[in-house]
């Protein structure tokens, strides 16, 4: 027979105001196995678990139900409590009834909320009769990070995890490290230069003894789980040997041939031997194989010649690279809306409609003009912008049903910059509402209004064509309810904030959630907010959905303090609730493979002594299973059990109600 | 001997019975062959009864006892029950050829699927089909229509798939578009009826249960080392013949096949009471195929999609 003891918990009035926790109390000393029970005003406060302790040692009690709130809040003390009188923490279970039942009756006479209690108290207590002491389960942690993508928020996470002397593998697709950061002229709400902020930490996170740096390089292949990550990344050949290269850049200069410049947005040409900026890190160029002619065709090879160090290997191949690494940080950042889908806003049609990352590479001295704002058509400087903001964002319809968050701060700014280079310039912003929460950033687009003349017009803009060498604006004031007509220079459109594409691909690649529009899902949006379902996967900045620079620094150091977190010990504990398969009986059919949304089912053979495979067997991988349950259900001849939560507590449960 | 006679002496036997000579003689040729080569160790097939009023399972180990092979109408069936891990003492025989007709090897298809054979560990002799006939009785030498199964009405695998070898002419037949017969006018009547009417219809024809599993142990899918009949800790099913027990284990072996069962009847065929289990099996497999597109046995590289996680699955059901 056990020795099972019951505490009902009062809450203060939250129970004990709708349940007579006496009663409940009372009629659970009724219950064979049941030796002691009592009824406390507040178990989870210190007097209250130090009382739980003494019972359990007087009493020699070998279970321990607790009535009291739900698991979530307080299972956890409760155990601890428990495991320090000498008890298994895992015969200690909750029964809620406070969640479950104070809080949803309200009857006063406590008739409905006290039987309720005694009902769901019993069914824990038979529940708990066949409980198994289990043990926390160990896993080995390989003290290793891998971070994708080298934006800012990769960058932070890397540096914050490299400082805590932990050794990082940053890995970035494009050929420098940055992000689209760098591509900024200046950030809001300081307006200090994007670059001179970003530089030292791209600089820092080169020289850091703990960081290994991975560019022009994607992720091919995830395996193994939490601690235990082997992760295959593709180096991309970049056709110059980086032990050799100097990063004197004379095969830049030499290169006769030109190509799109992405990192300028497009906005002119790059040699297609390049770094995208000068500030790059590592400062190694990299071939555009696709417009290369020596590669394409076997003519040119000019940067070959040049180079002094002969670093240039046009036989250079991709190259996979294997790396074990205990935690991954995703931080795969952002991309804009493709401006394409707005026909009506003349984008692609006339060449001074441009994006706010364009406006960005304008407004920037080291972009393509030098900082000059000027029209890309003609080279003139433009006498009146128009700002449309909400470009896709808040567009059910035609674009994203969410707001990007960033761009009525940055088109506030850019309103800024263009008068602070533009003296004689006005500006107008055709907006939604704007949205301006955050430290001094009110009193920033304040600025823009009144100190700087920025012209906002609350309204949409139904068109946007060409006359006489000016582009027409046409949209509706909806404060002053009238229809206006803006005959501007040059319009830059706020366009939303979307996942990059392949995102989806990598999500399936590393087993995490994504929603609808391809932004990481987070393990819980309030209190999880850095982590995945899946464990020692974190996310950091734009890829798990819009956000500005500051929110991305702060997700990258909350993910490296994870990181750290997790790599305090040598070994993991995790709580025993996993799925366990019966040997004996696993038919091998693999439903429960099939079934796992977590992929924690492996085939395991049972060999004979000369290595003949005898039969296969199912078999649970303790670091990934989740506990969830679902092979439980699949299995057809129920082999497979989940601890802590057997079918027969289950059932034991159910049958006492 | 007695008992052979009494057999003997009940039914005629003539020699319009063997209408498939040519079939028997390539079936028992290639079982040689197969045999004499050492490509497989065992065939599985049909051979007379001592009769020759039904057919029953042979498994041929030696080239000389090809002879006992046939194939015929009355070959009903499903020998693919014969490759689960069950029968122990023929897997012990080594590596076997399985004579098969298209309805049986979808039932294989679904095993190779889950994982309970290899495709390369075993031959599929595989047999064109015209049909089958379940009752010795109605057989008088010819097939028609009225005494097939539903199941050979809406047949579309009588030219067999995946099969190693294939003997016999191939068939020219066209299954409606629309499954049609017995058994599909009575789901059609039963969807039409009030809830409580089915409810009614299914409770009666449980209630006649004996728990005999006959339905489970001749089932080729039912291949559960421990039946979670078996199961005690906690008892799923309870073991008495009640109306309780007998609806938890008949809708629980319905719902283990929904997607997997092949329809090859034996079930209903093995059922004492005669539970009309090709009704509710069928029912299932139509639900499988309206909401996933699937019908079960006709590519063994694809698991029976109700326990396959996909994240792109229908979640619209989730209120």
């Amino acid at each position: 027979m056990s020795r099972i003891g019951v505490f009902v918990c009062q809450c203060g009035n939250n129970i004990a105001s709708t349940v007579d926790t006496k009663k409940v109390a009372e009629e659970m000393s009724k219950m064979p196995g049941v030796v002691y029970t009592c009824d406390y005003k507040f178990m989870c406060s210190a007097p209250g678990q130090e009382n739980l302790r003494e019972i359990v040692k007087a009493q020699k009690l070998d279970g321990v139900v607790v009535s009291a709130c739900s698991p979530h809040m307080h299972e956890k003390t409760f155990r601890k409590a428990c495991e320090s009188a000498g008890l298994n923490p895992y015969k200690c279970e909750i029964s809620n009834i406070r969640e479950q039942c104070s809080w949803v009756h309200h009857d006063k006479t406590k008739k409905v909320g006290t039987i309720k209690s005694i009902d769901l108290t019993r069914m824990t207590i038979e529940r708990l009769k066949k409980n198994r002491p289990l043990k926390n389960i160990n896993i080995p942690v390989k003290k290793r990070a891998l971070v994708i993508g080298g934006g800012i928020a990769g960058i932070q996470a890397a540096l914050d995890i490299a400082d805590g002397g932990i050794e990082v593998i940053l890995v970035e697709k494009e050929p420098s490290i940055g992000g689209n950061m760098a591509r900024l002229s200046e950030t809001f709400p300081t307006m200090d230069c994007s670059q001179c902020i970003l530089t030292p930490k791209m600089v820092e996170a080169e020289l850091h003894d703990n960081i290994t740096i991975y560019t022009w390089s994607e992720i091919e292949k995830v395996d193994g789980y939490i601690g235990n990550f082997t992760v295959q990344i593709r180096k991309k050949a970049k056709y110059v040997d980086e032990q050799l290269c100097t990063g004197c850049g004379e095969c830049i200069e030499k290169c006769p041939f030109k190509a799109d410049n992405e990192f300028e947005m497009k906005l002119n040409k790059r040699k297609v031997i390049y770094t995208p900026f000068p500030q790059a890190v590592p400062n190694i160029p990299v071939i555009d194989a696709p417009h290369c002619v020596k590669i394409q065709k076997d003519k040119c090879g000019a940067c070959a010649i040049i180079c002094g160090p002969n670093a240039i290997d046009f036989k250079q191949k991709d190259q996979i690279i294997t790396e074990e690494v205990g935690a991954i940080i995703v931080a795969t950042g952002y991309q804009l809306m493709p401006n394409e889908r707005f026909g009506e806003y003349g984008y692609g049609k006339i060449k001074d409609v441009i994006s706010g990352l364009q406006f960005e590479r304008l407004a920037s001295s080291s972009g393509p003009t030098g900082g000059e704002i000027i029209r890309p058509s003609d080279g003139n400087v433009p006498k009146s912008v128009v700002f449309i903001q909400c470009v896709g964002s808040r567009d059910e319809k035609k674009g994203v049903a969410y707001c990007s968050k960033v761009c009525c701060m940055y088109t506030a700014k850019h309103t800024m910059l263009y008068k602070h280079k533009v003296h004689d310039g006005q500006s107008y912003v055709f907006y939604m509402d704007i949205r301006s929460a955050g430290k001094r950033y009110e009193e920033f687009v304040r600025r823009a209004i009144e100190h700087d003349g920025a012209m906002y017009l609350r309204g949409r803009v139904s068109r946007v064509y060409e006359r006489n060498g000016k582009i027409v604006v046409q949209g509706a004031d909806t404060l002053s309810g009238n229809q206006v007509e803006i005959e501007a220079d040059m319009v830059v459109l706020a366009t939303a904030i979307l996942a990059r594409d392949g995102a989806d691909t990598l999500a399936q690649r590393l087993g995490i959630g994504y929603d609808k529009h391809k932004f990481y899902n987070e393990y819980h949006p309030k209190l999880r907010p850095v982590e995945t379902v899946t464990g020692g996967i974190y996310l950091a900045g734009t890829c798990a959905g819009p956000m500005d620079i500051p929110d991305s620094v702060s997700m990258g150091g909350a993910t490296a303090s994870k990181v750290l977190g997790l790599f305090s010990s040598d070994e993991m504990s995790r709580e025993p609730i996993t799925a366990i398969v019966n040997r004996a009986i696993c038919n091998a059919c693999w439903d429960c493979l099939n079934a796992c949304p977590y992929s924690a089912i492996e085939k395991e053979s049972e060999n004979d002594r000369h290595g003949n495979i005898l039969r296969w067997l199912a078999k649970v991988n303790d670091g990934l299973c989740q506990g969830c349950g679902i092979c439980v259900a699949a299995c057809r001849s129920k082999c497979i059990d989940l601890q802590g939560y057997t079918d027969e507590q289950v059932y034991a449960a159910i049958n006492a109600f | 001997m007695i008992r052979g006679s009494w057999f003997d002496s009940r039914f005629t036997i003539n020699d319009s019975r063997n209408t498939n000579n040519d079939m028997e003689k390539a079936l028992r040729q290639k079982a040689e062959e197969l045999l004499e080569k050492g490509d497989v160790k065992v065939v599985l097939g049909y051979g007379w009864n001592r009769g020759k009023t039904r057919t029953t399972p042979v498994f041929i180990t030696k080239p000389e006892d090809v002879e006992k092979l046939v194939f015929n109408p009355l070959c009903v069936n499903n020998l693919s029950l014969y490759l689960t891990r069950q029968y122990k003492d023929i897997q012990a025989l080594g590596k076997p050829a399985i004579v098969a007709k298209g309805c049986d090897i979808r039932t294989i298809a679904v095993l190779i699927a889950e994982g309970q054979i290899e495709r390369d560990n075993i031959v599929i002799i595989g047999m064109t089909c015209n049909g089958v006939v379940y009752k010795q009785e109605l057989w008088k030498g010819k097939l028609s229509d009225d005494i097939m199964p539903t199941k050979c009405h809406n047949c579309d695998v009588r030219n067999p798939h995946l099969a190693d070898y294939i003997i016999g002419d191939a068939v020219d037949f066209m299954p409606p578009e629309e499954p049609s017969g017995m058994v599909f006018d009575k789901i059609k009547e039963l969807d039409t009826m009030e809830q409580d009417k089915r409810w009614e219809f299914w409770m009666e024809h449980f209630a006649r249960c004996v728990k005999c599993y006959a339905c489970s142990k001749i089932c080729p899918l039912c291949y559960c080392e421990r039946c979670i009949a078996e199961k005690n800790m906690p008892q799923w099913i309870e073991t008495s013949a009640h109306p309780r027990g007998n609806l938890a284990w008949n809708l629980i072996r319905a719902m283990h096949l929904a997607g997997r069962c092949t329809f090859c009847g034996e079930c209903e065929r093995a059922c004492p009471t005669d539970i009309p289990l090709n009704l509710i099996n069928q029912k299932l497999a139509k639900e499988i195929n309206d909401a996933f597109g699937y019908r079960a046995g006709y590519d063994e590289k694809e698991h029976p999609p109700l326990i396959v996680f996909n994240p792109d699955d229908q979640e619209d059901f989730i209120k």
